[in-house]
């Protein structure tokens, strides 16, 4: 971090797995990250982040994705050179690396695109940051968003 | 919740207006509605999305249903969006607004959709 004021939040919260559940966990963190101090563009951002990767766990992460809590930690970083905000989303679902999978090209004409299989590109797009990681028999992907405060 | 509601402009265009957030709670709610609304045999539709919060692909991919069904009876589709929207970073970012028409103001997408 740079010199000058620097401040570091956390907070956790947690939904059952359903499409409800997941509309909650954006609506808490788009509230979360606008009090915090993250711009709009950014929280925008994340929140659709948060949307995407919550369907995913919901579509394909099976029978132990719905039977356990789905964890979101947020943390905003702030200091006088630059923001950060980072969400985790950790769940029990199956085992599923989404930095593993290959970009998907875009289709070029309307008979090419398929209605399924969009999420990853739109993760991708909405992150400036992304990483993986499975820990004690739970998925943890963070994403995150980063910003110059204004001078 | 989404919301959806539609009028007919004549005999060959059909407006569709949808509100709120199309992540999977949304979609779920407006997806067989939309679906029933384009496979009416009105020729072209316009979809105003200038009222969705936040597009996600599950939404998209009801877009794309829909732009395949008005086209497989020979009419157009094009889209209302903000331009400065996450609904349009959702549009670009998965190309779909290089595949289905998208603009400004309604009456240029009507325009569109009549041509």
């Amino acid at each position: 971090m740079g010199n000058g004021f620097s401040a570091s939040l956390a907070e956790e919260f947690a939904i059952g797995a359903t499409a409800v559940e997941a509309r909650r966990a954006s609506d808490w963190l788009e509230a979360a990250l606008l009090q915090r101090g993250v711009p709009q563009a950014q929280a925008a951002r994340l929140t659709l982040c948060a949307l995407e990767v919550l369907a995913n766990v919901l579509a394909h992460g099976g029978k132990a994705a719905h039977e356990a809590p789905i964890g979101l930690l947020l943390e905003v970083i702030l200091d006088t050179h630059h923001g950060e905000a980072r969400v985790t989303v950790s769940d029990a679902g199956r085992a599923f690396d989404p930095l593993t999978v290959p970009e998907r090209a875009k289709p070029k004409t309307l008979d090419e695109a398929s209605p399924g299989g969009m999420g990853l590109a739109l993760i991708r797009r909405c992150a400036d940051l992304l990483h993986y990681r499975h820990e004690a028999g739970r998925n943890h992907l963070v994403f995150g968003a980063r910003w110059s405060p204004p001078r | 919740m989404s919301t959806i509601s539609h009028d007919d402009i004549g005999q060959d265009l059909r407006r569709i207006v949808i509100s709120g957030t199309l992540d999977t709670a949304g979609a779920n709610s407006v997806a067989s509605r939309l679906s029933e609304l384009a496979a009416d045999p009105k020729k072209s539709v316009v979809i105003d999305l200038t009222g969705i919060r936040f597009l996600a692909s599950i939404g998209i991919g009801a877009l794309i249903s829909c732009a395949k069904t008005v086209k497989a009876r020979g009419g157009k589709l094009a889209l209302v969006v903000d331009h400065a929207s996450t609904v349009m970073m959702s549009l670009e970012a998965t190309g779909v607004d290089q595949l289905i028409p998208v603009f400004k103001s309604a009456s240029d997408a009507e325009r569109a959709a009549l041509a």
